[in-house]
């Protein structure tokens, strides 16, 4: 991010510069924002290779399409935005392929065994990866953006292209249906001992 | 009876969570809670969800998807300055060159020409898409000079050597032919694909504007090349490029609701499918 205290252009204008011609001043924005840019494009697609044409995808986009950048958001989540969608177009374009369903659990185990061994734990990102997976894509966009990147639910919502009130439903879904799979990594007992539907009411 | 609940379901817990149940139903909930240690607990393990997704590091970009997306932004950056320097110039060219010029935009500065010396001359304009393309005759590799946009003066070197190992049209890059394409030439850059670099390259030759008729390949090699490659899909663009240091041919059609894109090395043929790489874009 920006700061100001060490006179480093803020995102807003190097992404002027780059309109008026600044031929380093994207590229300077996107080594800024690259790490969190590839995370969100990672966990969106889970796929490196998939991620990386996204991102690319998403990059040539927001450089051509800078001089359309309004201001009404913060850069950030103009970028933010780009690579989400361009993530999400990828995942529609291989909806064609076997894809995991929700709640799969051997596709789960499957998918936790080729990353690691699970018993370990040793790595909590890749059986948090992996559990992302079960996800529908746009349950796990928003549980990306609003719980592991920080946005704020507006935030989200502008990146999303959704309602706030949207945004708090894909996440809240995505949190009870991710729960069975990561309660382990809390520390606490087997969420499934106490979690499963058929234990629980409704109001 | 009334006004009791039984536990809460994962579901409607989160969604009291994320503050989507109010009113009556949430005061119940809340109430719920405050008595009931299972739900207290589950409730816990939702917050934690949250929780530790937030302590997840992100992951780094690996360098060489860095290096790529560096590319990729290098060659926008070239094609972006090559585009400012051809509206710049463009009052000096000729008044023929104006009149294409305006009719095709920016297209003229990118337009590819390929002159071996005894070339044929091959206007293809396929699917819409204008591309002046010149081919050698059958069983003879085509050259692969070209006013590029996204190639750095330095693979201009490279795709000398390369076509050079095509025999004697090898000297033909700095001595193009006399032809009416040649005139389009506004630069002598390579334009160098990689796989990293092909689905950009080829939505952005897309985006050019069209011109219009049949497309026309005399070469019949390439001819039997595209036939076995694309079928009777309709052609949208050929253009020799330099893939990967190697002298290549992208060919694009559309196939259904998509464009597929091969990029067909110096063998393809109607009897060999040499193909180096291939994409589908929507």
């Amino acid at each position: 991010m920006p700061d100001a205290g060490r006179d480093e252009p803020s995102d807003q204008e190097l992404l002027r510069r780059h309109v008026a011609g600044d031929t380093d001043a994207f590229g300077d924005l996107f080594r800024r924002h690259r790490d969190r840019l590839w995370a969100v494009a990672l966990r969106t697609v889970c796929d490196p290779e998939e991620a990386a044409d996204a991102l690319q995808d998403a990059m040539v986009s927001a450089f051509r399409r800078a001089a359309d950048f309004r201001g009404e958001s913060a850069v950030t989540t103009w970028l933010h935005r780009i690579v989400v969608n361009a993530s999400l177009d990828r995942l529609r374009r291989r909806a064609a392929r076997p894809a995991l369903s929700a709640g799969d659990e051997q596709a789960f185990e499957a998918l936790v065994a080729q990353d690691g061994d699970p018993a370990r734990a040793a790595d909590t990102r890749l059986d948090v990866d992996a559990a992302l997976r079960i996800l529908p894509p746009p349950q796990r966009a928003a549980l990306v953006v609003v719980d592991m990147l920080g946005f704020s639910v507006a935030d989200a919502a502008a990146i999303l292209d959704t309602s706030p009130g949207t945004v708090k439903s894909r996440c809240a879904r995505a949190r009870a249906r991710l729960l069975p799979y990561v309660a382990h990594l809390q520390g606490n007992r087997s969420a499934s001992e106490s979690v499963s539907p058929a234990q629980g009411g409704d109001t | 009876m009334r006004g009791q609940m039984t536990h809460l379901d994962t579901d409607v817990l989160a969604e009291f969570r994320a503050g989507l149940i109010t009113g009556r139903r949430g005061v119940k909930i809340t109430a719920h809670l405050a008595g009931c240690d299972r739900c207290t607990a589950l409730d816990d393990q939702l917050a934690g969800v949250s929780a530790l997704l937030a302590s997840v590091p992100a992951p780094p970009m690996p360098d060489s998807v860095a290096q790529r997306l560096e590319t990729v932004l290098a060659a926008e950056v070239s094609r972006k300055n090559y585009a400012e320097r051809a509206q710049v110039d463009r009052p000096g060219e000729s008044a023929a060159r104006d009149q294409r010029a305006s009719r095709r935009g920016f297209r003229l500065a990118t337009w590819r020409v390929l002159v071996p010396a005894a070339a044929a001359v091959v206007l293809l304009a396929g699917g819409g898409y204008g591309l002046s393309l010149l081919v050698g005759g059958p069983g003879s590799p085509p050259n692969y000079t070209a006013a590029g946009s996204a190639a750095s003066s330095a693979a201009a070197g490279s795709a000398a050597r390369s076509a050079g190992r095509g025999g004697p049209a090898a000297a033909a890059p700095s001595s193009p032919a006399p032809t009416a394409h040649s005139q389009l030439k506004s630069g002598n850059h390579v334009v160098n694909v990689s796989a990293a670099t092909l689905r950009q390259h080829v939505e952005a030759e897309l985006n050019q504007p069209r011109a219009s008729g049949p497309p026309k390949v005399t070469s019949a090699q390439l001819r039997g090349c595209i036939h076995l490659l694309a079928g009777h899909a309709p052609l949208v663009l050929v253009e020799s490029v330099q893939f990967e240091g190697q002298p290549a041919t992208i060919i694009v059609a559309r196939t259904g609701q998509d464009y597929t894109a091969w990029v067909a090395g110096l063998d393809c043929s109607a009897t060999s499918s040499d193909v180096l790489h291939s994409i589908t874009l929507p």
